[in-house]
C-alpha cells in the first residue's frame, strides 16, 4: 500500500503530460451539436427528453449555454 | 488543494491581458490602432452561441450612437474555418448592416496573444493600455458599452 500511493502519484504526474488545455477559443468542435450525447440523432435525442422531462416534470435546460464557449 | 486550485487560476490570470496591461506595439501595428483613440474589440465567432446574440446589438451601436472620429469597434473573427466565418460576417452585413472593421484571426495568433478566459470577451483599448475587459455574455451589451464609453471619454 505504501509504495501504491507514491505510484500511482508518478504516473498521474506521467500521465499529466498527455494533457492539452482547449482554450475558450478553441471549442468550435466542442460546440458542435454532434458532440452532445445524441445530439447528432434528432430521434434518440427527442426520445431521451421525452423520458428527461416525463420522470422530471421539467423541460430544457439541457442544452450547453453559449455554445461550449465557456462564457456562461 | 485549494492553494493549488488558487495557484492555477492566478497562472490563467497572468497570462490573459487584463485592465492596465499594455499590448504589444507589434500586436497594435498588427491591429492598425492609432494613438488618441478608443477602441473596443469584440472577440467573436460563428459557432459561438453568445457571440451570435451580442454582436447584432453592438452592430445597431456602431451605426447610431458612436463617435467614430474618438472610438472604433473592432470584430476579431476567430473561426478557423474562414469560410464559415465570412458566411457568418456576410449574413450579419446583410440582417444587422455590420459596418464596422472586422479582422479574421483563422490561426489564432490575436487571440492567443490577449487569452480570453471565455468567449465572446470585449477589450477597451486606448494608447496600447487595456481600460478594461468584459468577458462571456453580457446582458444588454450594448448599453453597457454606452455607459463604459461615457465614462471612459
Amino acid at each position: 500500500m505504501k509504495q501504491l500511493i507514491p505510484l500511482s502519484l508518478i504516473t498521474l504526474v506521467l500521465l499529466s503530460g498527455c494533457v492539452q488545455e482547449v482554450k475558450p477559443w478553441e471549442k468550435e468542435t466542442l460546440a458542435k451539436e454532434t458532440m452532445e450525447p445524441a445530439g447528432g440523432n434528432t430521434l434518440a435525442r427527442k426520445f431521451q427528453e421525452h423520458i428527461y422531462f416525463s420522470k422530471e416534470a421539467s423541460k430544457g435546460g439541457g442544452g450547453v449555454a453559449g455554445g461550449g464557449c465557456g462564457c456562461n | 488543494m485549494k492553494t493549488l486550485l488558487l495557484i492555477f487560476l492566478v497562472i490563467l490570470q497572468l497570462s490573459a491581458y487584463q485592465k492596465g496591461d499594455l499590448i504589444s506595439e507589434e500586436m497594435a501595428a498588427h491591429l492598425g490602432l492609432q494613438k488618441d483613440k478608443l477602441y473596443v474589440i469584440d472577440f467573436f465567432a460563428s459557432w459561438c452561441g453568445s457571440c451570435k446574440k451580442e454582436i447584432p446589438l453592438i452592430c445597431a451601436l456602431d451605426n447610431t450612437k458612436i463617435d467614430h472620429i474618438k472610438v472604433e469597434i473592432i470584430g476579431i473573427d476567430v473561426d478557423q474555418k474562414v469560410d464559415e466565418g465570412i458566411a457568418f460576417q456576410k449574413r450579419l452585413k446583410e440582417e444587422h448592416n455590420l459596418n464596422f472593421r472586422i479582422i479574421n484571426d483563422p490561426q489564432n495568433l490575436i487571440i492567443s496573444d490577449f487569452a480570453p478566459l471565455g468567449m465572446p470577451t470585449l477589450y477597451y483599448l486606448k494608447d496600447r493600455k487595456v481600460l478594461k475587459v468584459l468577458t462571456g455574455a453580457v446582458d444588454n451589451i450594448d448599453k453597457q458599452i454606452l455607459n463604459d464609453l461615457k465614462s471612459m471619454e
